[in-house]
C-alpha cells in the first residue's frame, strides 16, 4: 500500500500565493511515501514545503521553474508499476493524447504523469494510464483562466492502482476515485 | 468425589515409616531457621502436592503408574481435612511430611551448588518427564497433579513445556479444557477466531477498499476495462480517501495506528537480541524469502520439498511479523491501554515456547495460540498498565504496597532497613519486576523455569509473582542489610544471578499475603 502524491503547476509566487488552505490541512506528513511533481513550482520555498510532506520527492522541470537542475523527464518504479514524469510543455500539441502516448511509449512506462494544461484528465491508453493532476493552486494557464485547484493521490497496491482525485470546487473539496488494474501482459517483442 | 477417595485413606499409614527414618533430626533446625507458623503451611495445597510428587520421583520410581495416581488422590482429600479439622494423627503426618520435604529439598540446592550432576538428578528428571507424559496422555487431566509437577520445573524439549503451559494457563482461565478429546476442537476454534480477528482489524485500508469495491462494482469494472479513452470517475464520500481526517475513516484510524506500530517494531528489534531465535537471520530467511504474501502452512509445504530447511526455520521467518501482529491486535482490542513498552518482553517467552514445539501443527499455529495465552496472561495484570488506575485499589501502587506488606510479614528487619533506613521504596525496583513478570531480571532459561511455577500456581500468577519478588529480596538479605541507599538500589535494579530452584523454594515457604486474599480466577 504505497501512497504517491502527484501535483504540479503551482506557479508560486507569480500566479498564485499558495496552496488552498483546505489542501494544506489534508497534506499532513507521515502518510505519503512519494511525491511526483510535474514542475512549475516555481521557487525553492515550495520545494522545501513539499520536502516536509515527504522526503522522497521527484520533480520534472517546467518552463518557469527557477531551479535549472531538474530533469526534463524522469522515470521511477514503485511496486509493480513504472511511472513516468514530464512537465508537458515539450509535448506538442499541449495535452494531446496521441502525442502523450508517444512519450509514454518512449519512456516505456505504465503511468505517465504530465501537467502544463492545468486541467485534470485521466486517460487509459494501450494498457497504460496518462494522468494530468492539474494545478494544485488553481493558477491560470496559458490557455484559460478557468482553473479549479486539483491534485491526485495514487494508492499503489500490487497490480492495482486507485487514483483519488482531489478538486476544490466552490470552496469545497470533492474527492473522486478511479480504479485501474494493470494487466500482466509482458511486452511482445516487435 | 469425596466418598470414593476416602476408601484410599487407609493406605496412608504405610508411608510414614519410610519418611521418618533419615531426616527427623533436621526438623528442629529448620523450625528455628524458618520462623514460620506451622499453621500457615497447611493451608496451601500446592506444597503438600510438591512433596508428594518429589517423593514419587525419587522413592517410587519402580512402581507402576496406578499407585502414583492413587497417592495423588489420597493427598488431595487430606488437604481439606488437614486445613479444617484437628484430628491428631493426620496433623502429625502432615507436619512431618512437610518437614521432610523441606529438608529434602534444602539438600537439593546444596548438591547442585557443587556443580555435579548426580545420577539421582538425571533419574529424577527422566521420571518427571514420564510423569508429565503420563498425565498429559490421560483423557481427563488431573489439573492439580499437573500443577504440582510443573511447580518443580518442566523439562526442556519434547514440546512438553508448551503443552503444559497451555493446559495450565487454560485450566485456570479456560484455553484447553481438562479433557483431552476436547483439545482439538478448542484449538482449531481459537485459531479460527484469531485469523478472523486479524482479517477484520489488521487489514490495510487499500485492501479494505478493494474488498468493498469488489462486492459492489463487479459489473461496472468490465466496462472500464474494454477499450481506451477517458477513465470514468466515481464520486466517493469524504471518509473514503487516504487523506481523510474524519474519525470514522478507515484511513485515519490506520494512520493513527502507525505510530503504535512503529513503536512495536522498535521494541521487537530490541527483544532478546542475544538470542539467535529472536534476532538472527537464519539461512532460510536469507535464501528463500517469498516475494508475495504466503501463509505459513503453504510455505512449509513448499519447504518440505527442500529438506534442508526445517519447520523451525520457517517459523523464525515469521517471527517478527507474528509478534507484531499479536501486539498490534492486542493494542487495537484494548484502546484503554493500547501498547505499553514491555509487553513484547512478556510475549517473548510465550511465543518462544509455542513455536519451538516439535509438533508441526502446534508450531505453525504458534501465533494464534500465543495470542490467546498472552491475552489471558495480561488480563491478570492489565490494571497495572493503566495510568488512571495507578492510585486505586487494583493499580500498580497497591500491588507494590502489598509486596511491602509481604516483606514486612516475613522479615521485619529487612523491611525496616529498606523502607525506613534506606528509603528504598518498592516503586524504584519492583515496578519492572511486577509489570514485566520478571522477564528482565534473569536469563532466558531461568525465566522459563520461573514461569513454570507462575503458571502452575493454583492461586494465580500474581500471587506467585509477589512471593517470588519477596523471595528475591530475602535471598540477598545480608547484602541489602549492609548496604546504603545507592548500593541497595543498584543491587536491586541489577539483580545478581542466583540459584533459581532455591529462590522458588524460598518463595513457596513464605507466609501468605495477608492484606488481600483473593483467588485470581
Amino acid at each position: 500500500m504505497v501512497l504517491v502524491l502527484a501535483l504540479g503547476d503551482l506557479h508560486v509566487p507569480h500566479r498564485a500565493p499558495d496552496l488552498p488552505a483546505k489542501f494544506k490541512s489534508m497534506l499532513v506528513p507521515g502518510k505519503i511515501q512519494h511525491i511526483i511533481c510535474t514542475g512549475n513550482l516555481c521557487i525553492k520555498e515550495v520545494h522545501d514545503y513539499l520536502r516536509t510532506i515527504c522526503p522522497d520527492l521527484h520533480i520534472a522541470r517546467g518552463e518557469y521553474d527557477e531551479e535549472t537542475k531538474y530533469p526534463e523527464t524522469k522515470t521511477l518504479t514503485i511496486g509493480q508499476f513504472k511511472l513516468g514524469l514530464c512537465h508537458g510543455h515539450q509535448v506538442i500539441p499541449w495535452g494531446d493524447l496521441d502525442s502523450l502516448a508517444m512519450l509514454q511509449r518512449q519512456l516505456d512506462v505504465d503511468i505517465l504523469v504530465t501537467g502544463h494544461t492545468h486541467q485534470f484528465t485521466a486517460y487509459k491508453h494501450e494498457g497504460g494510464v496518462v494522468i494530468n493532476p492539474g494545478s494544485a493552486t488553481g493558477a491560470h494557464s496559458s490557455i484559460t483562466y478557468d482553473v479549479n485547484p486539483s491534485f491526485v493521490l495514487m494508492d499503489i497496491d500490487g497490480l492495482r492502482v486507485v487514483v483519488y482525485v482531489y478538486e476544490l470546487i466552490d470552496g469545497e473539496v470533492k474527492v473522486d476515485k478511479i480504479d485501474f488494474k494493470k494487466t500482466t501482459t509482458s511486452h511482445s517483442a516487435h | 468425589m469425596e466418598p470414593l477417595h476416602k476408601t484410599y485413606l487407609l493406605k496412608s499409614p504405610e508411608l510414614p515409616p519410610l519418611i521418618q527414618s533419615p531426616l527427623v533430626h533436621y526438623s528442629t533446625m529448620l523450625k528455628d531457621k524458618l520462623k514460620l507458623p506451622d499453621k500457615a503451611r497447611r493451608v496451601f495445597p500446592d506444597r503438600l502436592g510438591s512433596l508428594v510428587s518429589g517423593f514419587n520421583d525419587k522413592e517410587e520410581e519402580n512402581e507402576d503408574s496406578a499407585s502414583e495416581t492413587e497417592v495423588g488422590k489420597e493427598l488431595e482429600i487430606l488437604l481439606p481435612n488437614a486445613s479444617g479439622s484437628g484430628e491428631g494423627s493426620e496433623d502429625d503426618y502432615v507436619e512431618k511430611i512437610e518437614e521432610q520435604r523441606q529438608s529434602g529439598i534444602r539438600q537439593g540446592p546444596e548438591k547442585e551448588g557443587t556443580g555435579l550432576v548426580s545420577v539421582k538428578e538425571v533419574i529424577a528428571a527422566d521420571d518427571k518427564r514420564s510423569d508429565l507424559e503420563y498425565e498429559l496422555s490421560q483423557m481427563e487431566i488431573n489439573l492439580e497433579k499437573l500443577q504440582r509437577i510443573a511447580d518443580t520445573g518442566l523439562p526442556e524439549g519434547g514440546g512438553l513445556r508448551a503443552t503444559v503451559w497451555k493446559v495450565c494457563k487454560q485450566l485456570l482461565l479456560g484455553y484447553l479444557p481438562p479433557s483431552r478429546d476436547l483439545w482439538e476442537k478448542e484449538l482449531s476454534e481459537n485459531r479460527q477466531k484469531y485469523s478472523k480477528l486479524k482479517q477484520e482489524l489488521l487489514l490495510s485500508p487499500s485492501q479494505f477498499t478493494r474488498i468493498k469495491d469488489e462486492s459492489l462494482k463487479s459489473n461496472e469494472q468490465s466496462a472500464d476495462n474494454d477499450g481506451d479513452g477517458l477513465l470514468r470517475r466515481h464520486e466517493i464520500s469524504q471518509e473514503d480517501h487516504p487523506l481523510s481526517l474524519g474519525k470514522a475513516s478507515v484511513w485515519n484510524q490506520y494512520f493513527e495506528h502507525t505510530e503504535i506500530s512503529e513503536q512495536i517494531d522498535r521494541d521487537l528489534q530490541r527483544t532478546h537480541p542475544d538470542m539467535k531465535f529472536f534476532s538472527g537471520e537464519t539461512s532460510f530467511s536469507r535464501k528463500a524469502r517469498p516475494t508475495e504474501e504466503i501463509s505459513p502452512t503453504l510455505l512449509i509445504a513448499k519447504v518440505n520439498n527442500k529438506s534442508s530447511f526445517k519447520v523451525n526455520d520457517v517459523m523464525h521467518f515469521y517471527l517478527q511479523e507474528a509478534m507484531r501482529n499479536i501486539l498490534l491486535l492486542f493494542s487495537k482490542l484494548n484502546p484503554a491501554i493500547r501498547y505499553v513498552q514491555g509487553m513484547n518482553e512478556v510475549l517473548a517467552p510465550l511465543y518462544y515456547v509455542f513455536s519451538t514445539d516439535p509438533d508441526e501443527q502446534n508450531a505453525v499455529n504458534a501465533e494464534a495460540d500465543s495470542f490467546c495465552c498472552f491475552v489471558r496472561l495480561l488480563s491478570d495484570s492489565v490494571d497495572h498498565f493503566c495510568q488512571q488506575l495507578d492510585n486505586s485499589a487494583v493499580g500498580i501502587l497497591s500491588t507494590l504496597s502489598r509486596l511491602s506488606e509481604l516483606l514486612k510479614a516475613n522479615n521485619e528487619e529487612l523491611w525496616h532497613h529498606l523502607e525506613v533506613t534506606n528509603k528504598v521504596k518498592p516503586q524504584f525496583y519492583a515496578f519492572r519486576w511486577i509489570t514485566l513478570l520478571l522477564t528482565q531480571e534473569f536469563n532466558f532459561q531461568s525465566i522459563l523455569r520461573i514461569w513454570d511455577s507462575f503458571l502452575s500456581n493454583p492461586f494465580g500468577v500474581q500471587d506467585m509473582l509477589l512471593r517470588v519478588c519477596c523471595a528475591m529480596l530475602l535471598c540477598i538479605r545480608s547484602r541489602l542489610l549492609s548496604g546504603d541507599f545507592a548500593a541497595n538500589l543498584k543491587l536491586l535494579q541489577h539483580y545478581p544471578e542466583i540459584n533459581i530452584e532455591y529462590l522458588l523454594q524460598v518463595a513457596r515457604d513464605l507466609s501468605p499475603d495477608t492484606s488481600s486474599y483473593r483467588l485470581s480466577l
